[in-house]
């Protein structure tokens, strides 16, 4: 039995028809479906976290639901304590802003206000500008919007908190025979392109999600250790934003901050407690950049700082900050991925 | 002349054996225990080629080495004459069921195939790559320690026979 180059070519073409569609139909359904895109989101995050520690117990001669299991009930169990632990006073803390929050958005526009006045005196004959008028009633529909669609942002959480150990889990249990079953599809002309692909993504992926959560938690913990000790408040809610926003490259750690400098200088405390406020923070990213970021980040990620900064812009017009955080993991798969295939295209048939 | 280099010098005699049996017999895997030989049996890959399918090209960048499951492949070389331009294909052995090739892939970092392998006839080959050795060298540190040593015992010997050849080959130039 002989088969033409022609049938060979037909069958690799249905092959990798079935492969992408298969490919796109999955990441449709993820992107589709409410709450399921965050959910796996997180779930990676989850997976990669954990898969070190995993294949640590494996390799000590645990099975793999066992080895799964065990790292996956002490994070979750950790979690739950610290959100037991934490949970009453961060509720006040909530209760608390949300009484509050007029009272900042009155400061911060008052705030903006002065910076106009002073702004003007320069170029007003230029260009005016009202940025008290402009800005202020954005930033209450935003305010209120935020309070009134707490409960479905809860709603959603809760379901997001359910869904997330559940597909990480078997992320982390079968993964590796769904990617295995999902490349077996892939025509053997691709087959070895697409399976060093999938390691490099998953290496890369790996590395650099278990990088950013460290800087996170470092930054995080820092700053909420520093807060608690000057007393200052919503150390917690404050300490737990500065954490997510350091994941965003260069803006976060700016963005992490404006919210302690809006309340310190909202509620008139001394001049000493903001340079204080901004010593704790400082200190944060310096040992963010001593520590964390030669000894881990870079050597995962190397992308020139104007990609890094094109691509979180990109990500904040198509995601807001979701897409900020998100958009230098994805440029990153897309560099790696397009690079690999120009390789296979280009030097894989000289 | 140009084929000792493809030849299987481990070829087994048992040519009607499943995936773990397959494994088992091949040097790489043969020190491996059961539960180390259902790993490696978990992580590489089976794949069906068709008569005249290419496995992989003279030029292309290796991932991975391949042993024979069933069917038989075609090694070769093609060589370009410059002035001519003309393509000379020179057939270097045909390996069959047992055989193995394209080892030294798993140890290059993007070394190019110096050969041509394609199906002769159905074909299935159990695919065994980098990434799966990175794998099982993660997972199971033994059993990858026990896989790298057997490879560095068949690059060694393919390299003792390679050099070997070449000092047969410069003895009958001298000859001549």
């Amino acid at each position: 039995m002989s088969f033409s180059q022609k049938a060979i070519e037909r069958e690799r073409k249905l092959k990798l028809f079935f492969f992408l569609g298969a490919l796109v139909l999955l990441i449709l359904a993820i992107a589709m479906i409410k709450n399921v895109f965050i959910s796996c989101l997180m779930a990676f995050v989850v997976y990669f976290l954990l898969a070190p520690a995993v294949d640590f117990l494996e390799r000590k001669g645990f099975s793999r639901t066992w080895a799964t299991a065990f790292p996956f009930l002490f994070l979750f169990g950790s979690l739950a304590l610290l959100i037991q632990a934490f949970s009453p006073a961060l509720l006040a803390q909530i209760s608390s802003l949300k009484s509050d929050f007029p009272k900042y958005i009155d400061a911060s526009t008052q705030f903006l206000a002065n910076l106009e006045n002073q702004a003007n005196l320069i170029i007003s004959k230029v260009y005016p500008m009202d940025i008290r008028a402009n800005l202020q009633p954005q930033i209450l529909v935003l305010a209120q919007d935020f309070f009134k669609n707490l409960p479905d942002y809860l709603g959603q959480s809760i379901t997001i908190f359910f869904l997330t150990p559940f597909l990480a889990y078997f992320m982390l249990q079968d993964g590796r025979d769904f990617v295995r079953k999902i490349l077996a599809l892939v025509p053997n002309h691709f087959f070895e392109l697409a399976l060093n692909l999938n390691h490099q993504i998953g290496e890369q992926m790996g590395g650099f999600i278990r990088a950013r959560i460290l800087e996170g938690a470092l930054v995080g913990s820092v700053i909420g250790i520093g807060l608690m000790v000057l007393g200052f408040p919503y150390a917690i809610i404050l300490a737990v934003f500065a954490g997510i926003m350091n994941m965003i490259p260069y803006l976060g750690p700016f963005i992490g901050a404006v919210p302690a400098l809006v309340i310190c200088l909202t509620n008139i405390h001394p001049n000493s407690t903001l340079l204080w406020l901004i010593f704790i923070y400082a200190l944060a990213q310096v040992l963010d950049i001593l520590l964390i970021i030669p000894l881990v980040v870079a050597r995962i990620i190397d992308l020139h700082p104007v990609t890094v900064v094109l691509a979180v812009i990109v990500g904040s017009q198509a995601g807001g900050v979701l897409g900020m955080i998100i958009s230098i993991p994805l440029f990153s798969v897309l560099k790696v991925s397009v690079s690999a295939i120009y390789k296979h295209l280009t030097d894989f048939r000289s | 002349m140009v084929n000792f280099i493809w030849e299987n010098i481990f070829r087994s005699t048992d040519k009607t054996q499943g995936l773990r049996q397959r494994l088992r017999d091949n040097i790489l895997f043969q020190d491996l225990s059961s539960t180390e030989l259902r790993l490696v049996e978990n992580i590489v890959n089976v794949r069906h080629y068709r008569p005249g399918e290419h496995i992989f090209r003279q030029g292309e960048v290796g991932v991975g080495m391949y042993i024979i499951m069933s069917g038989v492949v075609n090694i070769y070389v093609e060589e370009m004459q410059a002035e001519t331009a003309a393509t000379y294909v020179t057939h270097v052995t045909q390996l069959k069921s047992a055989d193995f090739f394209g080892e030294l892939a798993l140890v290059e970092h993007e070394g190019r195939r110096s050969a041509s392998a394609t199906a002769h006839e159905e074909t299935v080959l159990i695919g065994f790559y980098k990434p799966d050795l990175i794998e099982i060298i993660g997972r199971n540190p033994s059993a990858g320690v026990k896989i790298l040593l057997r490879l560095g015992e068949v690059l060694g010997t393919r390299l003792r026979q390679t050099t070997a050849r070449i000092t047969e080959l410069k003895k009958d130039g001298r000859g001549n």
